[in-house]
């Protein structure tokens, strides 16, 4: 979504991170809507999980505002590049 | 389970959530193999999984990001309108393709895309400028 946002939106690459967290909110939601009526969900990892992370977001977000437009596009980038790594290996 | 463990599970989280915020993504990239590999769950039990933990992940992230006027609302609601229908979409589409054909093709093009978008932040950077190209 990312890209998306900042190649055909027009978004700043700032814009577009916070922008598409809001996106995912739905959509994670019906997805795990999904995953806990087939009782795929480990509830007890899920709330252990959150817990850090809920700390973790405020942190990430002040880190991303630090960042200079650049910056910040090339450490999306790296992390895209993981990702397709991550895929294309398995 | 050992609340050691559920503390060194949070741990995780804290750099899931760190991610998530940064990056404005989920934070499955994170969350799905520590899962499988560290917690030795099934990966469909690590998506699902995964997949709850984003809600109050995203949020979060949202609200800090809201307070720095940094959100686009039409383009979220764009966005998550066409994802959700797209989910159904391509979870129909996937089912027809075989796994691995799929991560070839969706890797492949996700590396073009990465190291696109590591070449323009790279140049970003050397021009200096702090509001930046919208590549």
């Amino acid at each position: 979504m990312v890209p998306l946002l900042t190649l055909f939106g027009g978004l700043t690459q700032h814009r577009a991170h916070a922008t598409s967290l809001a996106a995912i909110i739905p959509i994670a939601a019906v997805s795990a809507g999904a995953f806990a009526a087939a009782d795929q969900v480990d509830y007890a990892v899920a709330a252990a999980l959150a817990l850090g992370a809920i700390f973790g977001a405020p942190l990430g977000a002040r880190i991303m505002a630090g960042a200079g437009e650049g910056a910040l596009k090339t450490m999306f980038g790296l992390l895209l590049l993981v990702v397709s790594v991550q895929l294309l290996w398995s | 389970m050992s609340v050691l463990l559920l503390l060194g599970i949070a741990a995780a989280g804290i750099l899931v959530g760190v991610t998530s915020a940064m990056f404005g993504v989920g934070g499955g990239i994170i969350m799905v193999p520590f899962m499988v590999l560290a917690l030795d769950k099934t990966q469909h039990i690590a998506e699902g999984t995964s997949l709850l933990v984003i809600i109050p992940t995203a949020i979060v992230g949202v609200i800090f990001h809201r307070r720095r006027n940094l959100v686009d609302f039409p383009h979220a609601a764009a966005m998550a309108a066409g994802g959700t229908f797209g989910a159904y979409a391509g979870a129909a589409a996937a089912l027809r393709l075989d796994g691995e054909t799929l991560q070839v093709i969706f890797g492949g093009f996700l590396a073009v895309i990465a190291l696109r978008t590591v070449r323009d932040g790279i140049r970003d950077m050397r021009s200096g400028s702090k509001s930046g190209s919208a590549t």
